[in-house]
């Protein structure tokens, strides 16, 4: 049969929202449980908000979904959300700035053009956004708490990799640059070239020499940072950034979480000020994060310091263990032996009782997409129902909807 | 709409023994100079010159090579979907073709080293704009173009924090600065473009004659008989390549020009309704200065000090009075339609039907097509049958909305730039179309199905405009003076 799903898109079927919801509880629960509130940004933004912002680079804003509405006559276009943060800030702006400190959370999807269409253009992400607060503690209760996620979805092989983008800033402004270069540079690293780097011609040999080596290394602990800190070419600039990321790092170490330094492990978001960090499952990125204290400012609103992180919920779907498949035995099938109407009124009386009890009622009057172990057969003459325990192949007659209850709800402890 | 087809397109064009190889050529300015060419180099076409009618031409020494002409804009697109092999056109259509769709299977083979130009981001000559002011502003910037694709880049690139960008169907230069900040425009060179009262801002890249080829015809067939004489072609052009002449606009962008003030603004037509346009302004007694085709300025003038001209494309004026650039339009009622149709809720209103300039809006298919109505068209898709239907059109939105009110279930709308005629029957089922007499149609084997509106010239204008003061009572003074004209036929 010829598809007729577009290109890029994809269908969630039960089994895969089965996971999504599971993924999808878990953070929620999770971030209720830290004082995060949920919320929803609306499907279509204007495209300006993405462009004043100007943290999305010019790569990334050449693959968004835009379009000109039907009362777009004056130019303005919309489009998809390309990002979750972002429309966030807006959102913060235009109905909660005068709180001292949000604590929000969303599952959105996001949209962006894949050229191959065999890659998914419709994302979906878990994120979590903390606004309001400067200090390294606030770094430090995102990074917990995102770990926290991971270890509720029972996620083995877990990394912590954290970079920041003060130092990298701060690097590249020491390059002494002339401006379109260092934004071009900045796109590239942005993009994920780091090789980019190699091919910089700075006046400032010392700052590029320093730069060159900080990307080869890797740390394991705040001490690299001091190390880092007494190199001779570090600038008094640089050693600012590298104190406020050692203020997190060193809280990290302290609350006892383990994690690598890699500068080269950001990629996308101009809008990061200091601490990234991103979490790796089996060297698949699964969630990414971090601090942007300038982004509330561009979008319009009063500079605030925000940090946040989101799930690829994607990603993460697809090395969760699904739960337990206890739903099919909890699941109860209805049939009648004749479909009469009286036979029928019996079903829905029987499953409403069952429902209330807290099982999984289905009717299967024309037959059932489950495979479920319980099968109550409806008898023509009132209160007289078979149970068909397929599991054992056993079938008792009962009287009662409480007598089906008593029988089909024991394994469960359901019902009175 | 166009993605679908740019990823759709079938490529049924490999050279395989007794095939066709098929060229896409150009209309309009480039034809000499490509029509020279390939006479140099013996691929020469009877019928390609300037007065031809016929679109469609057979190679006279390579009887395999068969050309059609088409709107020069039109060619990358199309040999991209396949419908054509090779294609002669400026790389400018090329660029701005993969700066929206980098996948596009088209390539560039060679340069022709002619029509050489820039196409630049260019600011009114009267304001001082640097690239600088640009990015840091957070003021909106209004860009025209007629190269979408590759001013949303430049703006992205340059980190525009808030831009809109008008596509244009032409003379983007006339907007700055009433109109738009900036345009992003083809010339000749920074002297070119200093000619029409802009100044450069930055050059967003190079362009010349060039010829592109299919990626898949390339890969499946053998095309080297015909690929060395294009190229031995490329060599005899670069020598006799010249310096081009002193550029001149053929309409001047006069920005000394001042504005009243408290006047309304009135679009008026360039191109081929410009002649029209003006016999019905002598009409009602207006007398214009500026507006004739042997002097004719971007902002002409009249002995009515209150109203303000601009001469623009008449399939621009709907979009320009929309968004409050213009209070008032002459164009035709098919460009309203189109306008309208995309945007239901648009402030742009029919005024006073001024008449002239009558064409009817016509649905056309080849004649061989075995139905003479549009249901019978449905009829033949229901039987599977040229599904889904490709139809190539210059209206965009006013065929949408007609294939969606006849319930046609599958239809691809290929936005064309003109000479649609010559899509039927290889690269199109079906044609949107606008005819006078039919006679063009007929020449080229194609039928009418269904007329879906007439259209004449008429006074478009802006409803919040008519509403305001200040502008109200002028704008009944004028429209009162166009409509006696109208009425004494």
């Amino acid at each position: 049969m010829e598809t007729q799903k577009c290109k890029g898109a994809r269908d969630l079927l039960p089994q895969d929202m089965e996971r999504f919801r599971q993924v999808e509880e878990a953070f929620l629960n999770s971030c209720l449980n830290w004082g995060y509130r949920e919320i929803k940004t609306p499907t279509l933004e204007y495209i300006h908000l993405f462009t004043q912002a100007g943290t999305l680079t010019p790569a990334m804003l050449g693959r968004v979904y835009s379009f000109l509405d039907w009362d777009g006559w004056g130019g303005e276009r919309v489009v998809l959300r390309p990002d979750g943060t972002i429309p966030t800030a807006r959102l913060y702006n235009e109905n909660m700035a005068g709180q001292k400190i949000s604590r929000l959370c969303y599952i959105t999807n996001i949209f962006a053009f894949e050229e191959t269409g065999k890659e998914n253009r419709e994302k979906w992400q878990c994120g979590v956004e903390l606004l309001g607060d400067s200090d390294p503690t606030s770094d430090a209760e995102i990074i917990a708490l995102a770990l926290q996620i991971v270890k509720s979805l029972g996620i083995s092989r877990v990394e912590l990799k954290l970079s920041h983008a003060g130092i990298l800033k701060a690097l590249i402004e020491e390059m002494k640059l002339k401006a379109e270069a260092r934004e071009a540079l900045l796109d590239e690293i942005l993009d994920g070239n780091w090789q980019a780097l190699a091919g910089v011609k700075s006046t400032n040999k010392d700052a590029a020499a320093a730069v060159a080596a900080l990307m080869k290394l890797k740390g394991k602990s705040s001490g690299f940072l001091a190390n880092l800190k007494s190199l001779p070419s570090i600038s008094r600039n640089l050693k600012n950034e590298i104190d406020k990321f050692a203020s997190v790092s060193g809280l990290l170490d302290t609350l006892g979480y383990s994690y690598s330094i890699d500068f080269t492990s950001i990629k996308g978001f101009e809008y990061y000020t200091g601490l990234c960090f991103k979490i790796l499952s089996g060297n698949k990125k699964i969630c990414s994060g971090g601090r942007y204290d300038n982004l509330v400012g561009l979008v319009g609103g009063k500079k605030t310091p925000a940090c946040g992180f989101a799930f690829l919920l994607d990603e993460v779907v697809q090395i969760v263990k699904p739960w337990s498949r206890q739903k099919a035995d909890k699941t109860v099938l209805i049939q009648a032996v004749n479909r009469t109407p009286a036979a029928v009124k019996a079903s829905f009386e029987l499953a409403g009782a069952l429902r209330r009890a807290g099982l999984v009622v289905e009717f299967a009057f024309s037959g059932s997409q489950m495979a479920a172990r319980w099968k109550i057969t409806v008898q023509d003459k009132p209160g007289a129902y078979v149970i068909n325990d397929q599991g054992k192949d056993v079938q008792t007659k009962v009287k009662s909807a409480n007598d089906v209850i008593n029988i089909v709800g024991g394994f469960g402890k359901v019902g009175k | 709409m166009m993605s679908s087809i740019l990823s759709g397109g079938s490529v049924k064009l490999a050279n395989r023994a007794g095939a066709i190889t098929r060229l896409a050529l150009p209309k309009g300015r480039m034809l000499s100079r490509t029509a020279e060419l390939l006479e140099a180099v013996g691929l020469g076409f009877d019928e390609y010159n300037s007065k031809t009618r016929i679109y469609r031409m057979s190679s006279k020494t390579m009887p395999s090579l068969s050309a059609k002409m088409l709107n020069e804009r039109d060619i990358p697109v199309q040999v991209a979907v396949g419908n054509y092999d090779f294609g002669i056109c400026t790389s400018d259509w090329l660029q701005e073709l993969q700066a929206r769709y980098p996948a596009s299977r088209v390539f560039k083979i060679a340069d022709l080293c002619f029509e050489e130009a820039g196409i630049y981001l260019a600011a009114s000559a009267t304001c001082n704009l640097s690239r600088r002011d640009l990015s840091k502003s957070g003021d909106t910037w209004r860009v025209v173009t007629e190269y979408p694709a590759l001013a949303e880049a430049a703006a992205y690139k340059m980190r525009l924090k808030k831009f809109r960008i008008y596509p244009l169907w032409g003379s983007a230069e006339a907007y700055p600065p009433e109109n738009a900040e900036l345009a992003v425009l083809r010339a000749g060179d920074e002297n070119a473009l200093r000619s029409l009262n802009l100044t450069p801002v930055s050059k967003l890249c190079d362009s010349s004659a060039c010829i592109i080829a299919n990626s898949d015809s390339l890969q499946k067939g053998n095309f080297s008989e015909l690929l060395e004489r294009l190229t031995s072609g490329f060599k005899v052009n670069k020598k006799t390549r010249q310096k081009g002449e002193e550029f001149k606009p053929v309409i001047s962008n006069d920005i000394d020009f001042k504005a009243e003030k408290d006047g309304i603004w009135l679009a008026l037509a360039d191109g081929h309704q410009q002649i029209h346009t003006a016999a019905f302004l002598k009409k009602t007694g207006i007398k214009m200065e500026g507006y004739s085709s042997d002097n004719l300025r971007r902002r002409p003038s009249c002995n009515l000090d209150w109203v303000n001209f601009k001469v623009i494309r008449p399939q621009d004026m709907p979009q320009q009075v929309a968004n409050g650039s213009f209070d008032l339009a002459i164009t035709g009622r098919d460009w309203l339609l189109d306008h309208l149709y995309q945007f239901p809720s648009s402030p742009v209103t029919e005024l006073v039907d001024l008449g002239f300039g009558w064409v009817k809006i016509v649905a056309v298919v080849s004649e061989n097509v075995p139905a003479d109505s549009i249901e019978g068209l449905k009829r033949l898709i229901e039987k599977g049958r040229m599904t889904p239907l490709r139809i190539a059109t210059e209206y965009v939105n006013i065929a949408d909305k007609y294939l969606r009110d006849k319930h046609i279930a599958r239809y691809r709308v290929i936005p064309t730039w003109g000479a649609t005629e010559v899509y039927l029957p290889e690269d199109a089922d079906m044609l949107v179309e606008n005819t006078e007499t039919g006679q063009t149609l007929a020449r080229h084997n194609l039928k009418i199905i269904d007329t879906l509106f007439e259209s004449t010239a008429c006074l478009i204008g802006n409803k919040q405009s008519i509403r305001q003061t200040g502008k109200k009572a002028k704008i009944a003074r004028l429209v009162k003076i166009l409509r006696e004209a109208a009425e004494t036929r």
